[in-house]
This record gives C-alpha cells, sequence and structure tokens, in this order.
C-alpha cells in the first residue's frame, strides 16, 4: 500500500509545484515508484516543471469521469523510469472533483505505487480540501516572510480538520519545508531565519532549500535540478528526499558566500 | 553588527520586527480557528445568563501565548 503526500503551503507562488515535481524526482531515483498528481485543477503547471506538457493526452478529471482508464492518463517520466505524473484538468469548473471519486483514484493508486505526491493548490477552498482528504502526510512550503509563514500557521490549523486521517482519530503527520532562504540577509539579519519560522511555526523540520536562480532556469527548460550534480538545492531536495524515506541525512550548512565585497560592505552597512 | 553600524545607531533589523509582528498576529489567529465551538458556546452561555438577568450580549475572546491559551468572557448585562 502506498503512502499519500501532499505538498501545501497556503499562500501561492511560494514553490510548491518545484518542491513537489524535485522530490517526486528525487524520490524515483532512490527506487520509489512514484505517482505525482497535480491537483490544481484550471491552473495546471506541474506538467512544465517536469518536462512533460507535450505528452498529455487525458488529465486527472478524465480519469475521474470515467472518459478513459487510469493506464491510459498516467504519463512516464523518460529519465527516471519509476516516476509517473498524472497531469491536472485545465477545465474553468475548478469545483468538479468530488470526495467520493477522488477517493477511489487515490485507492486505485495506493495499489501499484509507493508514493503518491499531490500538489496541492493554493489557498483553502475545496481545491486544497480535496488535496489534503487523503493525504498520510504534509509538507508545508514556506518562504521565510511574513505573508507565507502567516498562511502556513493557518493551512497547518486546518489540515487535520479536512482530513480523512483524523477522522478516524490518528494525525496527519506535518512537516515544513523552508523555501526560497537567502543566507546573506538572514546573516544581515533582514530575513527570518530557519529558527524564527520553525519557532513561529512550531513543527518538525524536514528540508532548507536556499533561493537559487538555476531552479528558474531549470524549470524553463523542465527539467528538475534534482538531478543537477552541483548544486546546493539540488542536494537539498535529494536529502529531503531520503528524509521522507526515513532516513536520518544531516542538514546542509547553507552559508553567505562571503568575498572581499561582501566583507567590505559588511563594515559599511 | 558592523562597526560603523555600532558607532551610528541602527534600527532593530527587520528579521526580528518580522518575527514580532507574526507572532502576536498569529496568537490572535489561531485561538479564532482553533475553537471551532465558540459560537455554541456563547449561545448556551446567553441561556444560562438568561435565567437569572437580563442579557444583552455576551463577548467571548480567546487569547494563547507559547504555554496558556485563555477565554475571556465579557457579560453585557441589559437594562
Amino acid at each position: 500500500m502506498g503512502i499519500v503526500i501532499t505538498v501545501t503551503s497556503g499562500k501561492g507562488g511560494v514553490g510548491k509545484s518545484t518542491t513537489t515535481a524535485n522530490l517526486a524526482v528525487g524520490l524515483a531515483n532512490l527506487g520509489k515508484k512514484v505517482v505525482a498528481i497535480d491537483f490544481d485543477i484550471g491552473l495546471r503547471n506541474l506538467d512544465m516543471i517536469l518536462g512533460l506538457e507535450n505528452r498529455i493526452v487525458y488529465d486527472v478529471v478524465d480519469v475521474m469521469e470515467g472518459r478513459c482508464n487510469l493506464a491510459q492518463a498516467l504519463i512516464n517520466d523518460k529519465k527516471s523510469k519509476t516516476l509517473y505524473f498524472l497531469p491536472a484538468s485545465q477545465t474553468k469548473d475548478k469545483d468538479i472533483l468530488s470526495k467520493e471519486k477522488v477517493k477511489a483514484l487515490i485507492d486505485s493508486l495506493k495499489e501499484s505505487f509507493d508514493i503518491i505526491m499531490i500538489d496541492s493548490p493554493a489557498g483553502i477552498e475545496s481545491g486544497f480540501e480535496h488535496s489534503i482528504f487523503l493525504a498520510d502526510r504534509a509538507l508545508i512550503v514556506s518562504t521565510p516572510d511574513v505573508s507565507s509563514v502567516r498562511d502556513a500557521d493557518r493551512v497547518i490549523g486546518i489540515i487535520d480538520a479536512k482530513s480523512e486521517r483524523a477522522k478516524n482519530g490518528l494525525e496527519v503527520e506535518k512537516h515544513v519545508i523552508i523555501n526560497r532562504i537567502k543566507p546573506d540577509m538572514v546573516e544581515a539579519g533582514n530575513m527570518l531565519s530557519v529558527e524564527d519560522v520553525l519557532s513561529i511555526l512550531a513543527l518538525p523540520l524536514i528540508g532548507v532549500v536556499p533561493d537559487d536562480e538555476d531552479i528558474i532556469t531549470s524549470t524553463n527548460i523542465g527539467a528538475p535540478i534534482v538531478n543537477k550534480d552541483k548544486s546546493l538545492s539540488a542536494e537539498s531536495y535529494r536529502r529531503i528526499a531520503r528524509r521522507i524515506l526515513g532516513e536520518e541525512v544531516e542538514f546542509l550548512d547553507i552559508k553567505a558566500k562571503k568575498g572581499l565585497i561582501a566583507t567590505l560592505k559588511g563594515i559599511f552597512k | 553588527m558592523s562597526f560603523f553600524s555600532e558607532l551610528f545607531g541602527k534600527k532593530k533589523n527587520t528579521a526580528s520586527v518580522a518575527k514580532d509582528r507574526l507572532t502576536i498576529m498569529l496568537s490572535h489567529e489561531r485561538a479564532s480557528c482553533k475553537l471551532p465551538y465558540l459560537d455554541d458556546l456563547r449561545n448556551d452561555l446567553i441561556n444560562v445568563i438568561k435565567k437569572y438577568t437580563k442579557v444583552e450580549d455576551v463577548k467571548i475572546t480567546s487569547h494563547n501565548n507559547q504555554n496558556l491559551e485563555f477565554l475571556e468572557v465579557e457579560v453585557i448585562l441589559g437594562k
């Protein structure tokens, strides 16, 4: 039986889809059979980040409505052979999902996959509720800024209220991913630090991803950065993937690069 | 804190301001979403107080800090 991991955030634009894509690839590279599902109905995005947009024939709503079978809709990644992708529908009706249909789909995916990764839409409306409904675990992505942390806190507060697991007396295992941290700003005291965010959200940390321009370029070409060798952000994703599987991995030391100019700037600040 | 900022006196860094603002804001917001029973409690309280005296309104506000969570009940009596 597979487990369901939902990637969520509350606020939009903090890197949920990028995180989902990289962790899905990362977990597949560790030998797990993974399916990544985009639940952002009407605003499909995970397809382009994974570089699979040209191979879409059917989508998640087609499967749920019985217009095709599951195997027809699943797209197999060429590079990571154990990674499959189920795209969101581009329909305008974002309330098209129903609990029963979501459950039927997830239950059938659980039989053939180790990990089902759900990319949740931003917000706390029905799309979010469907994404969290069957989650065994939730990864809450937050950038170190006030709006993102505030919305993350709000989402954390309602995850259990919306999940089936909580109704059965169990808890959804929740972890925080702090995304786009800028170590030089943290060191200058102008960005919330990892410790700050964790003390506010009061949840365990599963990873910190540094702000990295290479993530933009890898999204441009549809090749998730996690496959890149010498990259701090890629290494962060790889380590998060291992932690998801229960391995204890040391946290990366993300420090500001200090050259002569930065040192001089520091003096005159 | 660098030499020059020590010398000229610098404003509190922005990260700690952000942290303080968030902590205060969230202590209010958390309380309201964690206590779904507030409306029912309020109605029940009004009914109980009605037995003894006229009541115009009952206001319940919740507060919490790191360790404690408490409700403040304000009963406004009718004339």
